[in-house]
């Protein structure tokens, strides 16, 4: 049972690191590298780091709006 | 009340900050626009990190599980006795 809580965490610090990192690289440091090193290939081009975070920030408050709504609605449903 | 008046005050100071270096141009203007941005990725990524870490140290002490399960057929057997039903097996 512990076994499993620890991988999940393992699994979860390891994923938070690596966006922390990636995101890292990808804004603060590679303006700073000239256009032609090859590590621009594992990166894609500036604008999707702006468009992804907002991208998922406004689906999460989408969803929780949408969980918050629907649980509302079943509470008054089956009040009533 | 002034919770409130607390954590609007730390906004303002913090977009003062991030005005500031927008007027005095230290960093590149293209850097400096996306650090707010930079600073919200990274708080959630740190609490997601918290919430790994917390995971991976959470304390399970089998013992006292062992001891609470023998309570629960303790009071299981104890409440059979006095004639309720508590059977949910």
């Amino acid at each position: 049972m512990e076994l499993a809580d620890r991988a999940v965490g393992l699994l979860l610090s390891v994923i938070s690191l690596s966006i922390f990192t990636y995101y890292t690289f990808w804004i603060i440091i590679l303006p700073f590298v000239d256009s032609d090193h090859f590590v621009h290939k594992y990166f894609l081009p500036q604008e999707y780091a702006i468009f992804i975070p907002v991208y998922a920030g406004v689906a999460l408050i989408c969803f929780l709006s949408i969980f918050i709504g629907y649980v509302m609605l079943k509470s008054k449903k089956k009040k009533a | 009340m002034k919770h409130i008046v607390k954590i609007m005050a730390l906004l303002v100071a913090l977009s003062a900050v991030w005005i500031s270096l927008l007027q005095t141009s230290v960093l590149p203007k293209s850097c400096t626009w996306l650090l707010p941005l930079y600073f919200i990725v990274s708080l959630g990524c740190y609490g997601l990190l918290m919430v790994g870490v917390g995971l991976m140290q959470f304390p399970t002490c089998p013992h006292e599980a062992i001891l609470l399960q023998q309570d629960v057929v303790e009071a299981k057997e104890f409440l059979k006795g006095k004639g309720v039903d508590v059977g949910a097996n």
